[in-house]
């Protein structure tokens, strides 16, 4: 679907936990997430830590959005 | 460390007054195991079945399959950690039932479980069409938590496969089969010239009912580490997974593994098998990053010239398996990698979610998208409208007639990524 999509000339960010599948496959702007049963999210976390952690995912991918790549790259979050 | 298997074949079971083991055929009282079944609260119930080859007998949904064994000689007990105390088997003797299994089923657990059929088109492709099945039904009392229910249903069967075991204590093997391996200093003295295998077995451990135990120790919580494979053969890994049946190594798989089997074989001959390094796929990418970095150095440091990785599962685990196998072959280590394939129905796709030019030895145990028909059965033991919903089949997958329409990856055992399994291209 990323592929797919950036074949129209849309930038696409793929948020994906397994990294090394989502180069495998070809995206060009990957942003890692937290774990492939809650990608977006950890259970351990109380509500406050978690809508911190949502934020600082989104945040990043926006980011990537709006950066020019000419390779596949990684953004990582902190 | 050196295990003697007392092999005793079965072909039949019954249920009888006495639970006994008598040429060839398990007697069970069904009551007297049933009552050591239902010890544990969280069942509500528990019935007995027999499912034999040959039957028109379709049991589903399947959660594990175990061979009963028992051990003779040696220290420790079948299924260390978990049914018996912790102890480190593998060496003395072990009578096993070969050609009897336990199978559990009853209220489904996880939507990845499977079907055995013992006649028919499916019989083909499961290798427990071929065994005599002791099958245990266990239904959960109400509002059981599904990881609670995943662990009553897996004990069920580990006591059940104990309970038939111990009855062949007493039982003098037809057949005696003995495995050995040395430390690895007395390895290369005694085989200097032939190169060094080990065996690289990845266990399902992704959580929420795939995980796989190590006597007793969820895998998950551990780093990669080394087993003799005798201790295997005593069940010191079981199998506590709900992931998708063509894939998953039921706990009678871990006991068989033929990968093991086969490296005993050429050892001393053509090998130096020098031992089983054990690992896990979590969830977390650092997880997968930090078990390949530790399996590799294990290779590393045993100082193979080639190891054998197996995989159990799909999908984000072919990424374990290739960091695995990518960073193994980094450290000069020769590998094999053993896998199965979700390549559509029509076969057309990408096999694996991951890929690297250093997997270039490759064994596939086959395409579980494969659409397959499975003919009506004379008795379904468990719940034929679970179809539906397992992973492979999809709505409508139970046709009115009782047959069933669909992927191979329902059928337990099919696509097993040990090569335990009955597909070839010839």
């Amino acid at each position: 679907m990323v592929k797919a999509i950036e074949a129209y000339g849309i930038p696409v960010v793929h948020i994906a936990t397994v990294v090394p599948i989502s180069q495998t496959v070809g995206a060009n702007r990957i942003v890692p997430a937290i774990a492939i049963p809650h990608p977006l999210g950890n259970p351990a976390l109380t509500h406050e830590e978690e809508k911190e952690l949502r934020r600082k995912i989104v945040e990043k991918a926006l980011e990537a959005l709006e950066t020019p790549v000419d390779e596949q790259t990684v953004f990582e979050w902190k | 460390m050196k295990l003697e298997l007392g092999i005793i074949p079965i072909n039949d079971i019954q249920f009888g007054p006495e639970s006994k083991v008598e040429n060839g055929t398990i007697y069970v009282n069904a009551d007297e195991l049933k009552a050591l079944i239902l010890e544990d609260e969280a069942l509500k119930s528990v019935e007995l079945d027999i499912a034999r080859p040959g039957e028109s007998v379709r049991i589903m949904p399947v959660k594990d399959v175990i061979e009963p064994r028992v051990k003779v000689e040696g220290p420790g007990a079948m299924f260390p950690g978990v049914i018996s105390k912790v102890a480190t088997v593998g060496s003395g003797r072990t009578n096993v039932l070969r050609g009897s299994a336990v199978v559990t089923t009853g209220k489904i657990v996880g939507f990845q479980e499977g079907i055995i059929d013992m006649s028919g088109e499916g019989a083909k492709y499961t290798p427990f069409s071929q065994t005599n099945n002791l099958v245990v039904i266990c239904e959960p009392v109400d509002g059981l938590a599904k990881h609670a229910h995943e662990q009553a249903v897996r004990l069920a069967g580990l006591k059940a496969a104990d309970y038939v075991g111990k009855l062949a204590k007493d039982i003098v093997a037809e057949e005696v089969e003995t495995y050995e391996t040395v430390s690895v200093k007395e390895g290369i003295e005694k085989y200097p010239n032939l190169p060094r295998v080990a065996y690289v077995l990845m266990l399902q451990s992704q959580g929420l009912m795939h995980d796989t135990y190590v006597y007793g120790v969820d895998m998950k919580q551990s780093l990669p580490t080394i087993l003799n494979p005798t201790e295997i053969m005593d069940g010191a890994i079981l199998s506590g997974n709900c992931v998708s049946a063509c894939d998953k190594n039921t706990t009678y798989h871990h006991l068989n593994n033929p990968v093991i089997k086969d490296l005993f074989a050429q050892h001393g001959k053509t090998l130096n098998f020098v031992g089983v390094i054990i690992t896990n796929e979590n969830v977390y990418l650092a997880d997968k990053m930090r078990s390949s970095d530790w399996t590799s150095k294990l290779c590393k440091w045993l100082g193979l010239d080639g190891a054998i990785v197996s995989q159990e599962g799909f999908g984000n685990p072919d990424t374990d398996l290739i960091m695995n196998c990518k960073k193994i072959e980094e450290q000069g280590v020769k590998t094999v990698i053993i896998t199965d394939e979700y390549a559509g129905r029509d076969g057309a796709s990408q096999s694996l979610a991951d890929a690297d030019a250093a997997a270039n030895a490759v064994v596939t145990g086959g395409n579980a998208n494969e659409v397959i028909h499975l003919g009506p059965m004379d008795r379904v033991i468990g719940y034929p409208e679970v179809a539906d919903i397992i992973a492979g089949g999809f709505d409508g997958s139970l046709q009115k007639d009782g047959s069933i329409v669909a992927e191979l990856q329902v059928i337990t055992g099919a696509t097993n990524e040990m090569g335990f399994n009955k597909l070839s291209a010839r």
